[in-house]
């Protein structure tokens, strides 16, 4: 516990452990609702406002936190056009972002060369602006998900029968792009562009096939990538390792050993069920016994 | 009172028109089923009905009201809605309760009557027993019967249910039936139902909305038939 003794890697931990919790939560949304590259693409979108902010003189992390929610709004606009493909927006707003970023970063070659600590992240160098975004970030993402929690249900589910059962689906869908560019923007810092999507995908994956219920899913996801980003920093201290790519490939590692875990034990039950332990079937509709009474009670009085 | 009242309406994709001249209305408390040939825009004429889609020309007019007064509550089923969900992380008893969320407010509690009729909706299709169970675990016809009980669980008005037989065995499909023509006689309710096996369904329904292609070849469009008087109950 050495290095809690130092003022970086307390705000390093309480960094990760924000942006940790509200990332993985969204990204179980995200998974369901086929966005999983979504954190992707927003990282990438949010460097062109990084570098456009670095050019301008400006705060480059206040720069790429706007363009971030930009993009997010975008994305969600262009997916409408491509209903049925709707990863073809992600790429579509990609290639718009990066192809921005290359070409800022070009117009001044000393921009380019403060990306790294943007690109692989440098959660142990989180300065007060970041650490105020981060805080604000999570706390109103924690009141979108808590408050909004059954309608994004409903929504994530199939938009169709929420919009029908009366459901805002165009402004809670919207809202809830704001929210991811919000949140990716805020991830930056500790994992980088290139590996952000870590922190909101892989505990997700790994809680999906785990839970049993969505709202276990949500709370598996949070903690895969609370213990994820926790383990990955301290290892990072330890062997000297850089913070962003080591909790990266901890929470790969976490997700590798619990599907793993989960194979061994479907293997175990499928041992059991060939013990003689057998799925229950199906009852009747139970219209079918109403009815049926009924005709029977209505045959019996005519014959009578 | 028409529930639902579609007038000269045409709609299409990209520039070809797929539906022309539709026009029907469909009561409260009747059972509808909607059938055509493969192709035949029979989903479209649903979501049209529900405002999903928005016609190229003519009128819709769906009741703002239920008949108890409320705002109108529709239960939908999209056809294969089941399959494709088929991972989704979440308890069958979770997934059909929350077929009350929109019943008031987002954030209050369930109360009583959202458990009974989250109860009552799991024991209609035969599935209260699998209650704990994943939604991933559950077979193609399972997973339609939860769909169906999410969509009664919300105590609908309206009914509306794309093909919702798909992957059910033939005694199934029966009782099924009988509990929609139970939703129209004991609730009041109204079931629109897409459906390819009419043979089945007609001795339960009160009318039948066939799309049909017209003479050129290129459009189609709703015929009604009553099913009263011409059809008689197969288990009688």
């Amino acid at each position: 516990m050495e290095m809690l003794h130092y003022d970086f890697m307390q705000r390093a931990f309480l960094a990760g452990a924000l942006i940790a919790l509200v990332a993985s939560a969204l990204g179980v949304y995200l998974m369901l609702r086929r966005q999983a590259l979504m954190a992707d693409m927003l990282s990438h979108v949010s460097l062109a406002g990084i570098a456009a902010g670095a050019y301008l003189h400006w705060n480059p992390t206040l720069t790429g936190f706007a363009i971030a929610i930009v993009g997010a709004v975008a994305v969600e606009y262009v997916r409408r056009s491509y209903k049925t493909y709707s990863e073809i927006s992600v790429a579509i707003i990609m290639v718009g972002g990066l192809s921005s970023a290359v070409i800022i970063m070009n117009l001044d070659q000393s921009v380019n060369k403060s990306f790294s600590s943007y690109l692989f992240g440098s959660v142990v160098a989180v300065n007060r602006t970041e650490l105020i975004l981060m805080l604000a970030v999570s706390v109103l993402a924690a009141l979108f998900f808590i408050l909004m929690r059954r309608p994004l249900y409903q929504m994530t589910f199939d938009e169709d029968t929420a919009k029908t059962s009366g459901l805002p689906v165009h402004w809670l869908s919207l809202a809830f792009s704001v929210v991811t560019g919000m949140i990716v923007a805020a991830a930056m810092p500790i994992v980088g562009v290139l590996l952000v999507s870590s922190l909101v995908v892989l505990p997700a994956a790994l809680a999906i096939r785990l839970a049993s219920s969505f709202a276990a899913a949500i709370m598996l996801s949070m903690a895969f990538g609370l213990g994820g980003v926790w383990s990955g920093l301290a290892a990072s201290y330890t062997f000297s390792t850089p913070p962003g790519a080591t909790i990266a490939l901890i929470l790969l590692a976490i997700l590798l050993v619990g599907i793993g875990l989960k194979k061994a034990m479907l293997q175990a039950a499928k041992r059991r069920s060939r013990l003689g332990i057998a799925s229950a079937p199906d009852t009747p509709f139970e219209a079918t016994r109403f009815t049926s009474a009924v005709r029977a009670a209505e045959k019996g009085e005519s014959r009578g | 009172m028409a529930l639902v009242a579609m007038e000269q309406v045409v709609f299409g994709y990209d520039d070809v028109p797929s539906l022309e001249d539709v026009n029907l209305e469909i009561g409260s408390g009747e059972f509808v089923a909607v059938t055509g040939p493969n192709g035949a825009s029979k989903t479209t004429l649903l979501r049209l009905m529900m405002g999903l889609l928005a016609p190229w020309k003519g009128r819709i007019r769906l009741a703002s009201r239920g008949a108890g007064g409320g705002k109108l509550a529709i239960g939908y089923v999209p056809q294969q809605i089941a399959a494709f969900n088929s991972g989704f992380p979440s308890s069958i008893l979770e997934f059909v309760r929350s077929g009350r969320y929109t019943k008031g407010s987002w954030l209050r509690r369930m109360n009583a009557r959202d458990h009974e009729q989250t109860e009552l909706a799991l024991k209609q299709v035969g599935m209260w027993h699998l209650r704990h169970r994943k939604i991933g675990e559950l077979s193609g016809g399972q997973k339609q019967r939860i769909c169906i009980a999410r969509a009664l669980a919300m105590e609908p008005d309206l009914l509306v249910l794309d093909e919702p037989t798909t992957g059910m065995d033939r005694e199934s499909r029966f009782g099924f039936y009988e509990l929609m023509k139970t939703q129209t006689e004991q609730y009041g309710r109204t079931v629109v139902m897409v459906t390819h096996g009419l043979d089945e369904v007609s001795p339960y329904l009160d009318r039948i909305i066939e799309l049909e292609r017209k003479e050129d070849g290129k459009w189609r469009c709703c015929t009604t038939t009553s099913c009263r008087g011409h059809f008689s109950p197969a288990h009688s």
